[in-house]
């Protein structure tokens, strides 16, 4: 689970000056001729990897992986060794992550937002072709079906002998046809295998399995258009194509009937009727996704009830948060307190335990007959889960317990930031404790924080987590889809993944570059607010 | 200076190093591409890996050909065939019949057909599962091992009911003893479950999609709403003001009361077996009686599936032979069923199951429902799950007629928005 970014100021000075002398030691030590050692031995290793996967790639012919393992082993070798190189050092694996983790995951994104990639539309077009018609033959009625050896006959030629499982007779199959021969030819096993067959070398091993692909690809001609092929190793069956794909207009053709079915752009051949081949082949559909979610009354019906949940949710437990991690901070810095380790320990522990983990505890505890909170503390009958409104309290309650330490550390840091003379200059002026708060401790406090509040908001707009594991979305409106606690992420997900036909990737990677904008505005307005914040300080 | 020395003496060591090894390297890769001819590769789930890692060795070595299993989570084995390179993709893959829809629509599996002796020991309804074709019907995945809930009785506490009528007569009689106790254990909890609900959904004549002509399951045929279940539905309400079965008990819930003895029924699966036998709960599974229709449960099939990646490996043949015959053997399936503690789909097999608690589960499992293989299944869940919530969350629930009638009419928007 992902989290908030941690807190940059350290809790505590002293602490702070501590932890530091040890790593200068360290770098004193290992900038010697000991650290040089250790870097020659290590670049040493990663380069003896590198040229052994150099040379698997080159005999498996991946040229592009090729080129780029040898040039990224070439600049790891250079950038450590040249001293010119030595900022790149710090440079380059920040890079590499950014890219990594951020842009290649964007781009992909919007690529997939453009296109109709979902189930269905998961292969190129010619791989969609020869799916459908693999998928296309049908069994006769009365069609045979024949125990089959592949062999070779007198000239080398690649034959299947046959056995019909019903009537036992026996025939050598070609690309010409059936030609029955004695059934006194042939052996066969007690399971019915055959065994072999006179005049013909039955394949077996190595050379049986290295002429898979001209194995299943022979089509034995029986009538009309009916022909027997083989099955696995020792099974052969008459099918029949229901469709014929007719290359020079790129179209298919039902035989039965001549219904013709066309291209239709959008990834699929199609009838006049409206009935659709599968599979079908991911393609490029322009804005069809984004218009999707503007005329589809699926998305734009509970879209404003959910964006504005959305954003209370956000908001409340971002402010209730900060309120709480404060309003401890503050009563846990009193110099002389006793046990005040402990108690900053304790309050971190939420923060500690893996959010899902919490969450399904969660869950346990609120339900409203069986959990601790109704039956054990409360002695009332709160429907926690299972009232729309119930459920929205919960969900931003559990948000807030796992949210608070997390202002509460930022907090405790950012408090002892503040320059005891200000504080104290603001006494001697007679400032009381209220406005001393509020005057002088807040602003200094926000300048910190308020960043990492729109960090945080950013972060629950999206807390896909928090909702889907602890209601689910819901519990259910009458609407279809979206449920009371849905905020957009998981309604999306719900959207994309649970309606419709199977996944959708494309309606869903455009719906997420919506709600990328939306955060994105609202952080650019908190942020433009947090420097007019800046200035009055 | 002293540096610059160093660098260069570094820069010796590390082509030396890297000589060395361009000397030893090739022997690897040389060695891979002898046998890259005929290994099979296989994805499966950990649960299940001893029993596949067996049964495809002796496969593989009747007929020389090297087998690979590699273990993924079982939800990936799905999702994954998406995004895999051709060269690491898999040829043949541990499957839920559930996906088959999905899967053959996005052409990653390929149709198989078996012969006629195969035919004959796997049983319709179980290959069914894995039929999947909008114009004709194809079979893409052998059936291997089946899952179904039942009824556990707990039969130290009452005793094995007949009819439904006895059956809610003494599940109300012994809820009544005591304020802890539950009538009927069914998981729902506020997400809701229409998995284990679905015998009480059967049993008032309700079904998921109807059939075509064709035989295959028609996605506009809906019959949630259907005459009878709405018919039936006011029953649902009759359960939920004597809190026969109530959506607030969830997996924890119901399991823990079963356990503890505060309840006499609990509608779970095979999965459940050894927690109650350890618990120590002398019990008897069968399937929930009668109700107005046959209170049927969901089957769940596993198989194997042929992907369609087999083909231009050059192994198809290969793999056909494993999925399409040898998987269907009754020896490979006994082999797997054992594994898991699952019932096996061959015939022949399922005569060998000595535990009386996996025969009963599956007698329990006569005239199940195979869950819908059609991706628009995905439309379903939650919506079923959600009506039986909302009808049977005690007070203030929702009439279940309205309930299952929204949850249809929301469904078909669903399905149409695709």
């Amino acid at each position: 689970m992902s989290r908030a970014p941690v807190p940059t100021q350290p809790a505590s000075r002293s602490t702070a000056a501590a932890v530091g002398a040890l790593p200068s030691r360290l770098i004193a030590t290992f900038s010697g001729p000991v650290g040089f050692a250790l870097k020659i031995a290590l670049l040493s290793i990663v380069n003896a990897l590198s040229v052994w996967s150099l040379t698997t790639l080159a005999s498996r012919d991946k040229w592009v992986p090729f080129i780029v393992l040898a040039l990224a082993t070439l600049a790891i070798d250079g950038i450590y060794l040249m001293r010119r190189a030595f900022p790149l050092k710090f440079l380059i694996p920040g890079t590499i992550f950014l890219l990594g983790f951020q842009v290649i995951p964007v781009l992909y994104t919007v690529e997939v937002a453009f296109t109709n990639y979902s189930t269905g539309h998961v292969l190129e077009k010619n791989e969609a072709i020869t799916g459908i018609q693999g998928a296309a033959l049908n069994q006769p009625e009365n069609g045979r079906t024949y125990s089959m050896a592949p062999a070779r006959d007198a000239n080398g030629k690649l034959v299947l002998v046959l056995v019909d499982d019903e009537g036992g007779r026996a025939y050598v199959g070609t690309p010409d046809g059936l030609e029955p021969i004695p059934s006194s030819a042939i052996r066969r096993d007690a399971d019915g295998a055959i065994v072999s067959a006179k005049g013909y070398r039955l394949l077996k091993g190595s050379e049986l399995f290295g002429l898979d692909k001209q194995i299943t690809a022979l089509t034995i001609p029986t009538s009309g258009q009916k022909a027997i092929r083989a099955e696995g190793l020792d099974t052969a069956i008459e099918l029949e194509p229901v469709l014929r794909y007719d290359r020079a207009h790129d179209q298919f053709v039902r035989i039965k009937d001549g219904v013709v079915f066309r291209d239709n752009d959008r990834g699929s051949f199609v009838s006049a009727g409206g009935q659709e081949l599968e599979p079908g082949w991911k393609t490029g559909v322009g804005l069809k996704n984004f218009s999707r979610m503007i005329h589809n009354p699926l998305v734009r019906g509970p879209f404003l009830r959910v964006f504005v949940w959305t954003f209370v949710f956000a908001s409340v437990v971002v402010l209730l948060s900060f309120s709480l991690g404060l309003f401890l901070a503050i009563t846990l810095d009193k110099k002389g307190m006793g046990l005040q380790r402990l108690y900053r320990s304790l309050l971190v522990i939420p923060y500690a335990v893996p959010g899902f983990l919490s969450l399904l505890v969660w869950q346990g505890l609120l339900n409203d007959d069986f959990g601790v909170v109704n039956r054990g503390i409360l002695h009332a009958h709160i429907p926690w889960l299972f009232d729309p409104n119930w459920a929205k309290v919960s969900v931003i309650l559990v948000s807030l317990w796992l949210t608070f330490p997390y202002f509460f550390l930022v907090s405790l840091g950012a408090l002892q930031s503040i320059p005891s003379e200000l504080t104290e200059a603001a006494k001697v002026d007679g400032a009381g404790a209220w406005q001393l708060f509020r005057k002088v401790t807040l602003p200094l406090l926000l300048i910190a924080v308020a960043p990492l509040m729109i960090a945080s908001f950013a972060f629950n707009f999206n807390n896909f987590n928090n909702i889907y594991l602890l209601t689910g979305g819901g519990p259910a409106t009458d609407q279809p889809i979206a449920g009371s606690t849905d905020i957009l992420i998981s309604y999306t997900w719900k959207l994309a993944f649970a309606a419709g036909k199977g996944a959708d990737y494309g309606l869903a990677s455009a719906v997420a570059i919506v709600i990328f904008f939306i955060v994105a505005a609202i952080s650019t307005i908190g942020f433009a607010r947090t420097r007019v914040l800046e200035n009055v300080a | 200076m002293l540096n610059k020395q160093m660098a260069r003496v570094g820069t010796v060591l590390l082509a030396a190093v890297a000589v060395a090894l361009l000397v030893l390297a090739p022997g690897a890769p040389a060695a891979h591409k002898a046998a890259a001819a005929t290994t099979i590769r296989i994805w499966t789930d950990q649960d299940r890996k001893a029993a596949v890692d067996r049964v495809t060795s002796a496969w593989g070595n009747s007929k020389g050909v090297e087998v690979e299993v590699v273990v993924k989570p079982f939800g990936k084995i799905r999702d994954d065939l998406k995004t895999i390179q051709a060269g690491q993709a898999p040829d043949v893959v541990v499957a839920a019949h559930d996906w088959t829809g999905q899967l053959a629509a996005d052409g990653l599996v390929v149709p198989i057909v078996p012969n006629k002796a195969v035919l004959k020991l796997v049983p319709k309804y179980a290959r069914d599962a894995f039929s999947y074709g909008t114009g004709v019907a194809r079979l893409y995945g052998m059936p291997t091992t089946l899952e179904n809930v039942g009824l556990f009785v707990n039969t130290s506490l009452v005793k094995v009911p007949k009819t439904w009528a006895a059956l809610e007569k003494s599940a109300l009689a012994f809820k009544r003893k005591s304020a802890d106790n539950l009538a009927i254990a069914v998981q729902q909890g506020a997400g809701g479950d229409a998995y284990h609900m679905y015998p009480f959904f059967s049993g008032l004549c309700g079904y998921v999609f109807g059939k075509t002509k064709g035989g295959s399951l028609s996605p506009s045929n809906i019959g949630l709403g259907n005459k009878a279940f709405l018919k039936n539905a006011p029953l649902i309400d009759k359960w939920n003001r004597e809190g026969l079965i109530t959506s607030k008990v969830d997996s924890s819930t119901a399991q823990n009361a079963f356990l503890k003895g505060q309840a006499a029924y609990w509608i779970t699966g095979p999965w459940n077996i050894d927690t109650v036998r350890k618990a120590g709960v002398k019990f008897q599974i069968i399937q929930v009686p009668k109700i107005k229709c046959r209170a049927a449960p969901f089957l769940g099939v596993n198989g194997f599936m042929v992907t369609k990646f087999a083909a231009s490996h050059g192994v198809e043949s290969a793999a056909k032979d494993l999925v399409a015959s040898y998987m269907a053997g009754a020896n490979a399936q006994q082999d797997l069923a054992a594994a898991n503690g699952r019932y096996p789909a061959n015939v022949t097999a399922g005569k060998r199951i000595t535990d009386p608690a996996l025969r009963q589960i599956g007698r329990a499992s006569t005239g199940g429902v195979p869950m819908p293989n059609i991706p628009q299944m995905g439309s379903v869940w939650d919506e079923l799950g959600g009506a039986w919530v909302k009808s049977t969350k005690g007070s203030g629930a929702t009439p279940a007629r309205s309930a299952f009638a929204t949850a249809a009419a929301n469904i078909r928007k669903k399905i149409a928005s695709g």
